[in-house]
C-alpha cells in the first residue's frame, strides 16, 4: 500500500513541474495566480499523502488544512495587490 | 491603501470562513502538546484570519472590530502572561518555567500542573503573535498613517 501511496505522490511532484512552467512563463499575471493555486492544492494533497505513507494521517490532516487556509488568504492577498479582482 | 473588497463571493466567503479559521486557531493553541503546533502556530492562524478580515472588508471596518489600542494591549497581555507563570513559579521556589511547582498553587498533582502550566504560557504566546503578525500588516498596508479621526 506504501508503494501506491509513494507512486501517486511522486506523479503529484512530476504534475507540480508541469504547473510550475506556467507560473514561470504563463503569459499574464491570472494565469500565474491560477498555476499557484493549483500548486497549493497539489502541495495538500502530497502533504496527506506523506501521512499515509508515515502512518499518521491525523497529524498531517492539521498542517494541510492550515496549507490550505494559508493557500487561500495568499491567492487572495495577490489578487488584491495586483487589482484585477474587479476583471475576475 | 487596502480598499475593501466589492466581489460578493469574496465578502460571504470570508464571512462564512473567519470564524471557523479562529475556532480552529484555538484548537491547534490548545491541542499543541499532542499534535502540531502550539502558540506560535495558532497565534499566526488568528493573525492570518485577521489579514483576511482586513483585505476583504477594509481597514474601517477591521478597525471597528480589533483597534489598534487593543492590537497593543493583546501584545504586551501575551508577554504578561508568559513571564508571569515563569515569575510565579520562580517565587514558588522553582526553576523559571518550572511549571511543577505550581500544583501547590493550583491543588492538582505535578503532571497535571505542567500540563496547565504549558497551556497557560501557549496562550500567552498566541496573544501576542496574533496581535504582532496583525500590526505589521496592518501599519505595512496603510504606510504608517494613523486613521483619520486620529490625527489631530
Amino acid at each position: 500500500m506504501s508503494t501506491f501511496f509513494l507512486t501517486i505522490g511522486l506523479g503529484l511532484c512530476v504534475l507540480v513541474f508541469c504547473v510550475l512552467y506556467r507560473v514561470v512563463f504563463g503569459p499574464g499575471v491570472f494565469n500565474r495566480i491560477a498555476a499557484l493555486s493549483a500548486i497549493g492544492t497539489k502541495t495538500l494533497i502530497i502533504l496527506l499523502i506523506m501521512g499515509f505513507i508515515y502512518g499518521r494521517v491525523e497529524m498531517f490532516v492539521d498542517i494541510s488544512m492550515v496549507y490550505a487556509l494559508l493557500n487561500f488568504i495568499g491567492v487572495l492577498a495577490a489578487a488584491k495587490f495586483l487589482g484585477i479582482e474587479t476583471e475576475l | 491603501m487596502i480598499r475593501s473588497s466589492e466581489n460578493i463571493i469574496i465578502r460571504t466567503v470570508s464571512r462564512v470562513l473567519i470564524p471557523f479559521i479562529q475556532i480552529f486557531a484555538f484548537y491547534v493553541i490548545a491541542h499543541g502538546h499532542y499534535s502540531p503546533g502550539g502558540g506560535f502556530q495558532g497565534g499566526v492562524i488568528l493573525g492570518a484570519s485577521l489579514v483576511l478580515l482586513l483585505i476583504t472588508y477594509g481597514p474601517q471596518e477591521t478597525r471597528r472590530h480589533i483597534s489598534e489600542k487593543s492590537l497593543i494591549v493583546f501584545s504586551s497581555l501575551g508577554v504578561l502572561i508568559y513571564s508571569g507563570i515563569g515569575l510565579i513559579c520562580l517565587l514558588l521556589l522553582g526553576n523559571y518555567l518550572d511549571y511543577g511547582e505550581l500544583s501547590g498553587l493550583l491543588h492538582v498533582a505535578p503532571a497535571k500542573a505542567r500540563s496547565l502550566g504549558i497551556l497557560g504560557v501557549e496562550i500567552g504566546v498566541g496573544f501576542t503573535v496574533m496581535a504582532i503578525m496583525f500590526s505589521i500588516f496592518f501599519d505595512i498596508s496603510s504606510g504608517g498613517e494613523p486613521p483619520a479621526d486620529e490625527k489631530k
